[in-house]
């Protein structure tokens, strides 16, 4: 089984949000990054995929330069080879621009299976994995929390609110969204980053003319414009202003 | 875990800790072995840091010396030097004024320095090690020394996936136990595993015990014209006592960048002291307050600082090992610099251990070069003189600038070393101290309100450390007794709560009234202080599972 | 024009529609009842509708445009990226509204990707009216608001997040006229197989669902008084939840933790009672709708980003919130 996880590498968890003078991005100077945290479970499941059925797992990424530390740990954890499409300008791309340039780097390896997080921890769009599905002509599902491969098809069972749960058939090639938290990630062990100095990692070029689907015309830290009501009185007026407050005015109940 | 299968790597040499000492070594190898040529040497590096410099703070002002040796092309190789030091000065503050010193102190004098940010010079450090081809691996910490005897084999690092009850979980990785030739042990200061080798091997300390200081350190941004890039301001007095040893320093970065840091003597007498309010206090002398006006602290961190010196320097060279950097103590107290020669050391440590692999002999007999080699080079040359620079400042602030002064005059001469003690043994007890054990201690003695703009409380500090650490898993601060709960509060008041810049220490009261210590062992910042300073010495830290600070820029 | 694309289960309408409706009518300026708005479309599709059209008919918009087919049940994003294409062609709206439900982020940008058009998620705001509009949405995890601007031709495709919008903000009209659409399908081109969704025991408390939580801090005192917190959590119908000191000492399960070792929530009523607000835990709520402090102390952090504030003793405040609450 041939099978493709795409990793995305985005600003930690912990990173304080600094943005650059024209406030339309963030400031790159003092980010750290690591892997996006749905993708880790993607490639986990992948691993586990490959172990259940034989195969090769190739990890797909498109970005600057600095993404290839992501690319490492994902060979690191066991991934047997991957696909870098390298550019400046793809660290702030949209998930349009993202998805076709994977598109371009994979259509050629005729891949079985695809998996990617069900979405970004930075831009958090939520669309390149279905757009890059439809750019390689094969069907999608996402947010998937369990995966079963039975010969050439797919039987996958997707996630719906407030905990209802769907099982979903599809013929392979497909390309699946995974929700964070469906496994538990393997450590890279030393003697896997060792070896992952070794694996083939080819570039691939970002197509040109390729048109971003929408613009960042300004970036902000989010404020409270509201002004902070402080309720006084006895316990029981001020209970009582509060719950009529909360009705009337501020619908919360 | 004893009966655990383990895999097993086997290097030339390993170098444990990616800072300065340790990178300068891993580069110094690879010179050797391009100079040289023969056998290609198999070079290891143990970073616990999820990532390059992630854990490295300083000041800091570079004594490029040792980089122009290491790197003489580092201008062309894009070392990240922020700013030339232009401006100095040195101030005594008073509560509400300052005096300035009409000459700059010769061992403050930072002509031809650098402010850097440590983090980024060494992410810069790592690269050139790595593009040499030498294998880094970031977290991985170095849990136990394996032994044979005397002779030191290699290091285990930490098992992966314990939950926090001790069991396994599923994805349980035991450690690896990997053996060098030689270990260059760059653990920094206090290291878990040079801690280690101390207690197995004897390697000194106890005629000239280490001497600690805390550094507290914030990185701030404030209006761009405020202060020019590559001034140097360090400051003494206030808010510290004549009996507390320490000062704070100011190193202006470009585009509106300050380091900002307080450096408190681990050795203070007062048990109900907490160096964190005494930085805080220091923010509020009028100075700082208009300095900092406007501005914003983005970052936060705290590390302690090896200050014995020269005569702390305990035996760095055993079979199979060398030990380098601050792990060694090799820090200048008196110019606040330590970089330069954790690089020295590093490079030494290497030439050393490249001769000693070559020979096919790297027993203590032989590595023993490795001290050599330190006596001849600059390390010592600058080290020595000033060996008992900070022991003088034990005896109080005018007696060690006098005999700082007079050291600078003489190049050291003194007839007897003077002897320092142990600082976690200088803290009195509450009865001592304040004359009676009925002294309220649910508030340090030099608390002053923080307003969260200027100062600020501990928790509120350590979420801008960018510091996490997985929630299950063992507390890796392990505390050996029970004293928390009985003797402690009556004779020193529960320092720990106090002395830790994080809040990892607590304590709170079980229905009948007895103490109880709760470890909030995420907050943990990685800085040693509470190993170091805790009266009774019954804490040890030991590395976590991954985790620890981000100290991107500092 | 502007199509609203309804969403529907087993012939009820799912209430985050009518937010897309408020969404619509904004961008529309038919809220603010401008002059020259654009007329608003909404559609629903199926494959048989009920009386779902004539619900939608009371909002004030132009018309409702029904889509019934076999081939619409049960939902696929293939069926449905299909239907809703042809609804584009032949309405050539210069944006469609949805609400951001799991069934949209399914098939929506399978749509955007089939039609080569722009498609911007989870949108908390809209910036002007008409085609000159920006959209706000979250990024890096709430940290950052973006205002984002389409790029790439008409229409639009615009997803709103699930409470976002009002649905009680919904200009009622009368009733707009209802009219079937033929969509053509074809059902060999549909490759997925959904079976019949089923409901599962959860594990896991997902307080990232709940709309309403009541959480505690070190106020609460004692394991004991935390049965006063859930009792008005009750009251309240909200889920419980705690700051990190209470989980570290077991007091609550740690998947009740919100911070930033713990989770982040942005429920419609954020109740923080004894919680004094350190850092660590605000970023983990202050994105929530409401937020309420009770807490001793005039001066705890958490009345910073509290809208309504209640400086007192929370084991005098919060019996009181109960009765008042319990009140018919």
């Amino acid at each position: 089984m041939k099978i493709a996880v795409c990793i995305k590498q985005v600003p930690t968890r912990e990173w304080q949000p600094r943005l650059n003078d024209q406030k339309t991005w963030i400031r790159e100077a003092d980010v750290s990054y690591e892997m996006n945290e749905p993708d880790a479970y993607a490639l986990e499941e992948s691993l586990r995929l490959r172990e259940k059925h034989g195969g090769e797992v190739v990890v797909c990424s498109a970005g600057p330069a600095r993404v290839q530390t992501v690319i490492r740990e994902a060979l690191a954890r066991g991934a047997d080879r991957a696909i870098h499409v390298e550019h400046d300008s793809l660290g702030a791309a949209d998930a349009f621009v993202i998805a076709e340039a994977l598109a371009a780097a994979m259509r050629d390896e005729k891949f079985d299976l695809v998996l990617t997080g069900l979405q970004s921890d930075d831009q958090g769009h939520g669309q390149t994995g279905v757009i890059l599905a439809e750019r390689l002509g094969m069907p999608s599902s996402t947010i998937i929390m369990e995966v079963q491969i039975e010969g050439s098809s797919l039987r996958v069972k997707r996630e719906l609110e407030g905990g209802w749960f769907q099982w979903i058939a599809m013929p392979l090639p497909a390309l699946l969204t995974i929700q964070s938290g469906i496994n538990q990630l393997r450590y890279a062990t030393l003697k896997g980053i060792m070896a992952a100095k070794k694996k083939e990692m080819k570039k691939a070029a970002l197509p040109d003319g390729l048109q971003p689907s929408q613009q960042v015309v300004g970036l902000a830290v989010p404020t409270r414009s509201k002004q902070t009501q402080m309720i006084t009185g006895s316990a029981a007026d001020a209970a009582r202003e509060l719950v009529r407050r909360l009705r009337d005015e501020a619908r919360a109940l | 875990m004893a009966d655990v299968q383990r895999e097993t790597l086997e290097v030339d040499v390993l170098i444990v800790g990616g800072g300065p000492a340790g990178l300068s070594a891993a580069l110094r190898l690879s010179q050797l072995q391009q100079e040289k040529g023969g056998e290609p040497l198999s070079i290891a590096v143990l970073e616990k840091a999820r990532e390059a410099g992630a854990h490295m703070l300083s000041g800091a002002v570079l004594d490029p010396s040792t980089l122009r040796d290491l790197i003489p092309d580092f201008k062309e190789k894009g070392a990240p030097l922020a700013a030339e030091v232009h401006d100095e000065d040195v101030y005594f503050f008073t509560e509400s004024s300052k005096l300035a010193f009409p000459i700059i102190p010769p061992p403050l004098r930072n002509h031809g320095n650098y402010v850097i940010s440590l983090n980024q010079f060494v992410r810069w450090l790592t690269g050139q090690v790595e593009a040499a081809g030498v294998d880094f691996f970031t977290g991985f910490a170095g849990q136990d020394i394996l032994m044979d005897g005397a002779r030191v084999r290699g290091v285990r690092t930490g098992d992966r996936g314990i939950d926090k009850h001790g069991q396994s979980k599923p994805t349980f990785e035991p450690g690896v136990d990997i053996l060098a030739k030689v270990t260059i042990f760059c653990d920094g200061v206090r290291g878990n595993l040079t801690k280690e080798l101390h207690r197995r091997l004897q390697l000194g300390g106890r005629e000239h015990p280490p001497q600690f200081a805390i550094g507290l350190k914030e990185l701030w941004e404030v209006p761009r014209d405020r202060l020019k890039p590559g001034t140097v301001i360090h400051t003494l007095g206030y808010p510290l006592k004549h009996e507390e040893f320490g000062g704070a320093f100011i190193y202006a970065m470009p585009e509106g960048q300050l380091s900002i840091g307080f450096v408190v003597g681990l050795d203070y007498k007062d048990p109900l002291f907490d160096p964190h309010m005494a930085f805080n206090r220091f923010k509020q002398h009028p100075f700082m307050t208009s300095l900092l006006e406007g501005g914003q602290m983005i970052r936060y961190g705290a590390k302690a600082l090896p200050e014995g010196g020269w005569n702390t320097i305990p035996r760095v060279y055993m079979d199979g090992a060398l030990i380098a950097g601050d792990a060694g103590n090799f820090l200048n107290s008196m110019r606040l610099k330590g970089i330069h020669l954790a690089m020295r050391t590093g490079m030494l440590a290497a030439e050393t251990a490249f001769d000693a692999v070559r020979a096919g002999d790297t027993s203590a007999a032989v590595l023993k070069a490795y001290k050599d080699r330190i006596d001849r080079s600059a390390v010592r040359d600058e080290l020595y003189p000033v060996r008992n620079v900070h022991q003088a400042f034990g005896y109080g602030l005018l007696p060690g600038m006098a005999f700082a002064g007079l050291a600078v005059a003489t190049h050291g001469w003194l007839p007897e070393d003077l002897h320092g003690h142990p600082g976690h043994d200088r803290m009195k007890m509450l009865s001592w101290y304040y004359g009676t054990r009925d002294v309220p201690i649910d508030k340090p003695s030099n608390a002053t309100a923080v307003d969260r703009k200027l100062t600020f409380d501990k928790v509120t500090n350590v979420h801008f450390s960018g510091t996490s650490h997985d929630e299950d898993q063992p507390s890796h601060l392990l505390v050996h007794t029970e004293i928390c709960s009985s003797i402690c509060g009556p004779e020193y008041g529960h320092p720990c709560t106090r002395f830790c810049p994080a809040n990892v220490y607590e304590i709170t009261h079980e229905a009948d009234g007895t103490p109880r210590l709760q470890i909030n062992a995420s907050n943990c910042v990685h800085c040693k202080t509470c190993d170091i300073m805790d009266p009774y010495q019954v804490i040890t830290w030991v590395p976590p599972e991954g985790g620890g600070p981000q100290y991107n820029g500092m | 024009m502007i199509l609203v694309v309804a969403e529907q289960h087993e012939g009820k309408l799912n209430r985050a529609t009518w937010e897309a409706i408020a969404a619509a009518q904004q961008l529309a300026g038919t809220a603010q009842q401008l002059a020259g708005g654009m007329p608003i479309s909404v559609a629903v599709l199926g494959a048989s509708t009920g009386g779902l059209g004539q619900e939608l008919a009371a909002a004030a918009v132009a018309e409702v445009l029904v889509a019934e087919n076999a081939a619409l049940e049960p939902y696929t994003p293939d069926a449905y990226a299909a239907a809703v294409s042809a609804f584009i062609d032949s309405a050539k709206p210069a944006f469609v509204l949805l609400p951001h439900t799991y069934q949209t982020r399914d098939f929506a940008p399978l749509l955007a990707a089939r039609i080569r058009k722009p498609l911007v998620t989870d949108v908390t705001g809209i910036n002007g009216t008409g085609a000159d509009a920006t959209f706000t949405r979250p990024m890096f995890q709430g940290k950052l608001a973006a205002q984002v601007k389409p790029h790439g031709g008409s229409p639009a495709i615009i997803t709103v997040q699930i409470g976002a919008f009002r649905a009680d903000a919904v200009q009622k009209g009368g009733s707009a006229p209802v009219k079937k659409v033929d969509v053509q399908i074809d059902p060999s081109a549909i490759r997925q197989k959904p079976e019949a969704p089923f409901r599962e025991a959860k594990q896991a408390v997902d307080l990232g669902q709940a709309e309403r939580i009541v959480s505690v801090g070190r106020g609460i005192k004692s394991q004991e008084n935390i049965a006063l917190a859930e009792k008005l959590a009750r009251a309240m119908g909200a889920e419980i939840a705690a700051s990190r000191p209470i989980c570290d000492n077991g007091w609550l399960p740690m998947e009740r933790q919100i911070g930033s070792s713990g989770q982040t929530v942005a429920p419609k009523l954020y109740v923080a009672l004894g919680i004094s607000g350190a850092i660590q835990h605000l970023v983990g709520m202050k994105g929530s709708r409401t937020i309420v402090a009770i807490n001793k102390d005039a001066e705890a952090p958490i009345f910073e980003v509290a809208d309504y504030g209640i400086v007192g003793d929370l084991f005098e405040i919060a019996p009181a919130l109960i009765t008042e609450l319990e009140k018919p």
